[in-house]
């Protein structure tokens, strides 16, 4: 197939998320960058500063990878806002956990609509599409909107789409989260024989829901259900947790399969777009959106299996630069269209992100 | 666990739980090498340069043609001198009044803990405790260790005669141990403060206040290398003048070598108006950058270090009054603006130039921070004056381009070899 109108960003919202070949998805995504990146540069002096000074216009650009990537932190020195400030409904602010200085990203009524669309198919896809009783490993406060917007509560809040009731099984108790046994109760007396997903962020669920599970000995039962968790492995691997063992003891507390117990991986910058692990452990692509994994020295993209920081790319943004954003975090692509699991396009896996190495030499700063 | 690379001159690995048998070993051998004349541990350490040279397994490790030269005879009795004034002390009580000698006597064991920045590193600071006759018990990084052992191998095999005896470099190698040990352990890095004489410290400032705040014995004498910022000053005649260009091109070099992780590395340089704009001046820089050898334009160059710098390329193409010069790879990068500041390091051969209007416009940058300057203003008393301003704001060393790594003394503001020794007087009654 070529590029040309049979597709256009709704076709590939309403479409199975993983259902087009790369290639051709790369034909189909090109022509709506390159209409996006050309908006993005009337609209915002940076961006036309970035594309002037690399002396490339949109419709010079052939390949998705030739895509200018912008850093992820450029979010927290700039406004990306690729559209005028009048069809701006929120601005989503990330945690600045490492600088102290939050993120930006605006974001438009038709951005978010793409957005919930984009996550509503690649939830579908791992939930079949039914509503259920959402579980969040995490207590209600996390979801106050006056709060910081952080990889949590954005979890919370994109995964509840599915959500026809949500209980939050830890509750907060001077600063530290312990479970929040009255609801616990509450759904073991009565939806042990529903459909059920539940979200926590990674090394919650590990160091302080696992935990106190194992202490009062709690097991849940449920008919069905999918433990979706994210972000924090760092911390684990410190712990010597591996994934594998991480999953088979999850699984053993949600009385089910490791296989329902499912990793993923997403930013708040790309909200729509979450990479979960299919039944072969790896991450998947969806056609709105590609992957491309850069070498850190070249910024050539990395054959399969080759370490590099992960670009996300994406088409669901018409508010901000979301079209190539350079994360840093590492990963590697195991292939392209042939997993087993048999969703087209790239597969990938999330490695660990960048150290922050502290400069062990004697010209660190200049400030006394 | 201290992990020992080097004890009484055997080069194989062992296990310690303390540094008792360590410090016993050291002290016991120190005595040969504070016996040996000044002269003879010279010529020893001439010998060492001559023969790493000359040997292909170690003459291409990226630092020993430096090293060699540094050994020249010419330098070392320069370093003597300058701080100790007269060598002779060292040997001897050299009388300095009718009634009063005095001499110097090596502090002891000194403990050295080296960053790993510059792998060069712990050999000069060796050296220094070698030219102070005192026995050293060095922390050298995992990655580096490697390199000074295969240097202070080849010392252990040279001798040189004087009035009739034989001096051995392998009696200066059992002065010395080489340690690794988690730094971090605050138990095992306690130990090894409390056993110096005196303390010679390296790196960054995390490091350096951890360091400081160990307990010690009440004689310890401790020398700091802590965190120190580099930059350039060009004034505009110099710009204009046939200088120019060589400066450039020697500049970058000083920007390559130890991939701007020393302390000495300029991080900025900054020009004055003049005819050549600033991007004339950055093209005449990347021509530089990639001339470089193979194994300065392309380091092993850490992942944070790589991350950092797409960062600070993206803001400098995204902003207004910003631009970059920069190769397909992460290489080098040139970021230009016309801010008068100095930057964060970046480290990675990423370099920020700016233009100023006035080389005195610097000053008001310089703190006790501002380690080396390169300043290339081509009249003398102008540079004369600059460098009496700018060392009185902080600045321990005024340099030129293609010099600022050159290892000499003082370093920091500090004459290390005399802080290395006690100064004794021997008095007489008549």
């Amino acid at each position: 197939m070529t590029a040309g109108p049979a597709y256009d960003l709704n076709d590939l919202l309403l479409n199975p998320p993983y259902s087009i070949p790369n290639d051709e998805k790369n034909q189909l995504l090109l022509p709506i960058v390159r209409t996006q990146l050309t908006g993005a540069i009337k609209n915002n002096h940076h961006l036309a500063n970035l594309f002037s000074k690399l002396d490339l216009s949109p419709d010079d650009i052939r390949r998705l990878e030739d895509v200018p990537a912008i850093p992820v932190q450029m979010f927290k020195y700039f406004d990306l806002k690729t559209c005028s400030e009048d069809r701006i409904e929120k601005v989503l602010r990330s945690s600045g956990t490492t600088t102290g200085v939050t993120s930006r990203v605006p974001l438009s009524k038709n951005t978010i609509i793409n957005q919930i669309k984009a996550l509503k198919s690649i939830l579908k896809d791992h939930l079949g599409g039914r509503r259920r009783i959402f579980l969040v490993i995490d207590h209600e406060g996390i979801n106050d909107p006056t709060l910081e917007f952080s990889a949590r509560t954005a979890g919370v809040r994109g995964l509840s789409i599915y959500a026809k009731k949500i209980f939050y099984l830890m509750r907060e108790e001077n600063g530290e989260l312990v479970l929040n046994l009255p609801i616990i109760e509450e759904v073991l007396s009565q939806y042990q024989d529903e459909e059920v997903y539940v979200f926590g962020f990674t090394y919650i669920v590990w160091s302080t829901f696992y935990k106190q599970i194992q202490e009062k000995n709690i097991r849940f039962t449920f008919k069905d259900v999918k433990v979706f968790h994210s972000g924090g492995w760092k911390k684990l691997k410190a712990e010597q947790v591996s994934k594998e063992y991480f999953s088979d003891e999850i699984a053993g507390v949600f009385g089910t399969e490791r296989e329902n117990i499912l990793d993923f991986y997403g930013m708040a910058e790309q909200t729509g777009i979450i990479f979960v692990d299919c039944e072969c452990g790896n991450k998947h692509v969806p056609n709105f959106a590609q992957v491309i994994i850069r070498d850190p020295y070249t910024l050539k993209p990395c054959s399969h299996n080759e370490v590099g920081m992960i670009e996300v790319l994406s088409v669901l943004s018409d508010s901000y630069y979301s079209q190539a954003i350079l994360t840093e975090d590492l990963g590697y692509t195991i292939g392209i269209d042939d997993c087993p699991c048999g969703r087209k396009g790239v597969y990938f896996r999330f490695q660990s992100r960048i150290e922050k190495v502290e400069v062990r030499g004697c010209g660190d700063t200049f400030r006394e | 666990m201290i992990t020992c690379h080097l004890l009484n001159g055997e080069f194989s690995k062992e296990e310690f739980d303390d540094f008792t048998p360590i410090v016993d070993v050291i002290n016991q051998n120190r005595r040969a090498l504070q016996e040996m004349p000044f002269d003879a541990v010279i010529d020893l350490l001439v010998k060492l340069g001559r023969k790493i040279i000359q040997n292909p397994e170690i003459n291409t490790l990226q630092g020993v043609s430096y090293i060699s030269l540094w050994l020249r005879r010419k330098n070392l009795e320069q370093i003597g001198k300058t701080n100790y004034g007269d060598c002779r002390y060292l040997d001897t009580f050299v009388p300095v009044d009718n009634h009063v000698a005095l001499s110097a006597q090596p502090r002891g064991v000194v403990c050295q803990w080296v960053a790993t920045n510059v792998p060069t590193l712990a050999f000069f600071s060796l050296a220094q405790a070698i030219l102070s006759k005192n026995g050293s018990i060095a922390k050298v990084p995992e990655e580096n260790s490697a390199f000074i052992l295969a240097l202070l191998k080849e010392l252990s095999t040279i001798s040189t005669s004087s009035n009739g005896v034989t001096y051995h470099g392998r009696d200066i190698v059992r002065a010395i141990s080489l340690v690794s040990f988690e730094g971090r352990n605050p138990e095992i890095s306690r130990m090894f403060s409390l056993i110096a004489d005196c303390k010679v410290i390296y790196g960054g400032s995390e490091a350096i206040r951890s360091i400081l705040a160990l307990p010690q014995k009440d004689h310890c004498e401790t020398i700091v290398f802590g965190p120190k910022y580099s930059f350039s000053v060009f004034d505009r005649a110099y710009i204009e003048s046939e200088r120019f260009e060589k400066a450039l091109e020697n500049s970058v070099k000083d920007i390559a070598v130890f991939n701007q992780m020393a302390c000495s590395s300029p991080q900025v340089l900054f020009f004055e108006k003049s005819r050549y704009s600033l991007e004339e001046i950055g093209s005449k820089m990347k021509g530089y950058f990639e001339q470089l050898p193979p194994l300065l334009r392309h380091q092993d160059t850490d992942s944070a270090i790589l991350a950092n710098t797409i960062n600070m390329r993206s803001r400098f193409l995204l902003s207004d009054h910003q631009n970059i010069i920069v190769p397909d790879d992460l290489g080098w990068t040139i970021l230009m603006d016309t801010t008068t500041r100095l930057e964060d390091p970046i480290h990675g051969k990423c370099i920020f130039i700016k233009e100023i209007e006035s080389v005195n416009n610097v000053f008001d940058l310089i703190t006790r921070k501002i380690q080396a300057v390169t300043v290339c203003i081509g009249d003398e008393e102008k540079r004369c004056s600059f460098a009496r301003e700018a060392t009185y704001r902080g600045v321990d060393r005024i340099v030129v381009p293609g010099a600022t790594h050159d290892y000499d003394q003082p370093w920091d503001g500090i004459l290390p070899l005399s802080r290395l020794v006690r100064w004794v007087i021997l008095k007489s009654e008549s």
